[in-house]
């Protein structure tokens, strides 16, 4: 009741959501009019598809016949399916050595752009021009850099002595292959590392000097810290996109040899519109989603250590 | 120049009607630039996709040179064979106007015959309307399965063997017998034994096969007389295969020849007849397809005895395969090569060489080859049934074959009333009247087609795999192909 009064008496606003001004409430406005037509393009046509999925992972649906209640069938299904530990420990491996590979290489590039020399614009559209050719034509071009006898790889290992492998035709080297075509998108991410090190305010990198870090000093507790949550985004899209991807494996490689490119999203593709098995299909959507949401959290719970937003405090 | 060479071959490709995925295969094996490529692929989003392997046809889409006049939009002459003589139906006709429409998996160029054979039809038939609807075969079955799914199917759907267990299975199809029934003219001894396997089921005919082909051996003459080696005839026992095949291996690199396209795979439905019956041995238990036999010791020999072809590089390597201009036959790399009935149109479209076709070796225990074709059903969604089948039945009569795949070369009828029109096509391969042969003798309906087929063949491919890698024996991938294979087959058990 006592600080009842003295709120009264200093005439402070009650807590609780402030008021807002004419043009802070048109700006409120304006965000929901943006975000409408996602929720509106997501309810309609995601929503529904979403929901049908859960229901149908209990069914036995082959999309020919009516379904019938299997209860937890399909999930218990999985735990003596072979080729569904395949296809999940290869989408991890892709995704791992993907995102791995692809955040240092990109981040080298963007540190490489970000630096003050003549005609750099130029550099950067051309870094990032792979970024935008389609899926397709990068997927030719790779089959040419990786064929055995005639592909750049093999031929640049040869002027040292080296015999390069059958880069998509031998089990043990077509998910290397696969991993290391995944840098030709290096550019997207590059493009936001670029950003991301512009932004970094000057006067830490000023202040470090005068403190008398050296390059290598700088870099380690300036750029790594100011960048922490920008390599955390990339992480997260990145592990999602690379786990879920299926397309450019279906062109080149449809899975083999061997099932040693079998990733998640193709097998869960063939089950659904090869084999028709819908319910069982559906079930591994949700089990992926369950995967991702497992691997994000734990992304997110390590974050803490090592992600560093301007303004926070480290203990 | 390069580039116009480039437009030329990007041109070709699309002229037969390649899935993108193909074209890509193929362009990049081509060695075509990006740019072509890119283009090329661009262009393709309009263009029909290409039969699998397992497609029984393929359209012609180059003529030879006694061809007859083409008509405005199509390579053939609508007025060749119009004239029937047609079946009357014991159906009645439609008292108003009615519209059935029609599912295909045609390529662009022979699409234009099917809408000369509407045309006709709709003549004779002025109170029948047929839609046709044209969709290329790479992606008919995930169409018409959504179609299905929503009940929504047309009143008749062009079926390939390989699905129709598996759709008549799932109550997609109205049985036919009752129509046959009232047909007094309807003779289903006129259909080769073989061509109705895939469509019966309980004791019912759910779909009338249009075409069902036998695996020949095609060959390159020129390669032949080269190598001073004389054609193969009746007298070739697949021993003599082998010896010439390795024989007319030659080079290396993206000029060599290989002496044979392919080898057996158990990822292949086809497999069993040409590959192993003529050794005794068996993949699976036919007609149920509930046993698996692949890894007992005739079939483990079998296979062993075919690997050697392998082994001596007479037969393209995965890595091969990246080198090879594809379809390598057509390009003149291949020596031999084991192709359905369909085949003769894009190799005669594609090659600028001498081919010809012999019938497929005997081997030490059996003379056998494989057969395999495609039927239209009336769908259970089929909102004039009766219609349906008076087209159907004029679509399949021996008139119907003739007009439409015995006339125009595209080959192997279902009828046998309907292959004297084949024969004496002047679209037809040199030795079309080997292929009636073959179909008459040595053609057996013996592969995978029941519902657990994709199953079958996609767990055994992978496996199957490791042996052409180099990475597995033949009898370990056997045994590893039992063990995969014997619980999916198990289903068939019941």
């Amino acid at each position: 009741m006592a600080v009842q009064q003295q709120i009264d008496q200093v005439g402070a606003v009650p807590l609780g959501k402030p008021k807002l001004g004419k043009r802070a409430r048109r700006e409120e406005l304006e965000f929901y009019l943006f975000i409408s037509l996602w929720v509106i393009g997501f309810l309609a046509f995601d929503a529904g598809p979403i929901v049908a999925s859960l229901l149908i992972s209990f069914t036995n649906w082959t999309a020919l016949s009516p379904p019938e209640f299997v209860a937890m069938a399909n999930y218990q299904r999985m735990i003596g399916d072979p080729l569904f530990y395949t296809a999940l420990r290869n989408s991890i491996y892709f995704g791992v050595g993907s995102v791995g590979l692809g955040l240092i290489v990109s981040f080298l590039l963007a540190l490489l752009l970000n630096q003050n020399v003549f005609g750099m614009s130029v550099f950067r559209t051309i870094f990032y021009l792979p970024s935008v050719v389609s899926g397709i034509a990068v997927a030719i071009l790779w089959i040419m850099i990786l064929h055995q006898d005639f592909g750049l790889i093999n031929s640049v290992l040869s002027w040292f002595g080296i015999q390069g492998p059958g880069w998509l035709v031998q089990p043990a080297w077509a998910m290397p292959a696969l991993i290391l075509m995944s840098l030709w998108g290096a550019g997207g991410s590059m493009v936001i590392y670029l950003a991301g090190l512009q932004s970094v305010p000057q006067h830490l990198y000023e202040a470090a000097a005068i403190d008398g870090a050296g390059t290598w000093q700088k870099f380690w507790t300036v750029t790594i810290p100011m960048m922490s949550p920008v390599i955390f985004y990339n992480l997260i899209v990145g592990f999602i996109a690379s786990i879920q991807g299926f397309v450019l494996v279906l062109i080149m490689t449809n899975g083999g040899p061997a099932n040693a490119t079998l990733v998640y999203g193709l097998y869960l593709y063939r089950l659904a519109f090869q084999f028709f098995q819908m319910g069982y299909a559906s079930a591994l959507a949700w089990v992926l989603l369950m995967v991702i949401m497992l691997i994000t959290a734990t992304q997110f719970y390590f974050a803490r250590y090592w992600v560093y937003y301007e303004g926070d405090l480290r203990k | 120049m390069a580039h116009r060479h480039e437009e030329e071959l990007a041109r070709e490709l699309m002229r037969r009607g390649l899935s993108r995925r193909e074209v890509l295969k193929i362009g990049m094996r081509l060695g075509l630039g990006a740019t072509s490529l890119g283009a090329l692929l661009a262009a393709c989003g309009q263009a029909p996709a290409a039969p699998s392997a397992d497609q029984p046809a393929a359209a012609p889409t180059a003529a030879p040179a006694a061809q007859p006049e083409p008509t405005a939009a199509s390579i053939f002459d609508a007025s060749v064979g119009a004239s029937g003589p047609w079946p009357s139906s014991g159906v009645a006709e439609p008292g108003s106007p009615v519209e059935i429409s029609v599912a295909h998996a045609w390529d662009a160029t022979f699409f234009e015959r099917q809408k000369q054979f509407d045309q006709l039809f709709m003549e004779r038939h002025p109170n029948i309307i047929v839609k046709a609807e044209n969709t290329p075969w790479g992606e008919f079955r995930q169409k018409y399965v959504a179609q299905a799914a929503g009940g929504a199917l047309p009143d008749l759907l062009y079926v390939q063997f390989a699905w129709a267990q598996e759709l008549i299975k799932n109550g997609l199809f109205i049985a036919l017998d009752d129509y046959i029934a009232r047909e007094a003219d309807f003779n289903i001894d006129d259909f080769t034994p073989a061509s109705l396997v895939s469509y019966q089921r309980d004791g019912k005919l759910w779909g009338i096969p249009y075409d069902e082909g036998p695996g020949n051996l095609y060959y390159n003459k020129d390669l032949f007389d080269a190598a001073g080696i004389g054609y193969p005839d009746d007298s070739w026992d697949l021993e003599r295969l082998k010896a010439v095949a390795i024989q007319l291996t030659q080079g290396e690199g993206p000029n060599k020849i290989f002496g044979l396209a392919e080898l057996p795979s158990p990822g292949d439905t086809l497999m069993a007849p040409p590959y192993l019956f003529p050794f005794g041995a068996e993949y699976l238990t036919e007609p149920k397809e509930d046993f698996v036999r692949i890894n007992e010791p005739a079939a483990v020999a079998a296979m062993e005895w075919w690997q050697e072809l392998r082994d001596r590089g007479a037969v393209p390597s995965p890595a091969d395969l990246q080198n090879v201009a594809w379809p390598a036959f057509q390009f003149g790399k291949i020596a031999m090569t084991m192709q359905g009935g369909g085949a003769p149109p894009p190799i005669r479209a594609g090659s600028n060489f001498n081919w010809d076709i012999a019938k497929w070796p005997k081997g030490p225990q059996a003379h056998k080859t494989f057969s395999a074709g495609s039927a239209y059903m009336i769908t259970r969604d089929s909102k004039n049934p009766d219609a349906a089948w008076i087209y159907l039945n004029e679509y399949i009569s021996t008139a119907g074959q003739a007009y439409m795949w015995g006339s125009t070369g595209r080959g192997s009828p279902s009828r046998l009333s309907a292959w004297p029109s084949y024969i004496n096509s002047p679209f037809a391969p040199p030795g079309a009247t080997l292929v009636e042969e073959a179909m008459r003798t040595t053609a057996s309906h013996e592969i995978i087609d029941q519902p657990t087929g994709p199953q079958v063949t996609q767990a055994a491919g992978p496996i199957w795999d490791l042996v052409v890698a180099g990475e597995l024996d033949v009898k370990s991938a056997l045994d590893q192909i039992f063990a995969a294979v014997d619980p999916i087959v198990a289903q068939n058990r019941t």
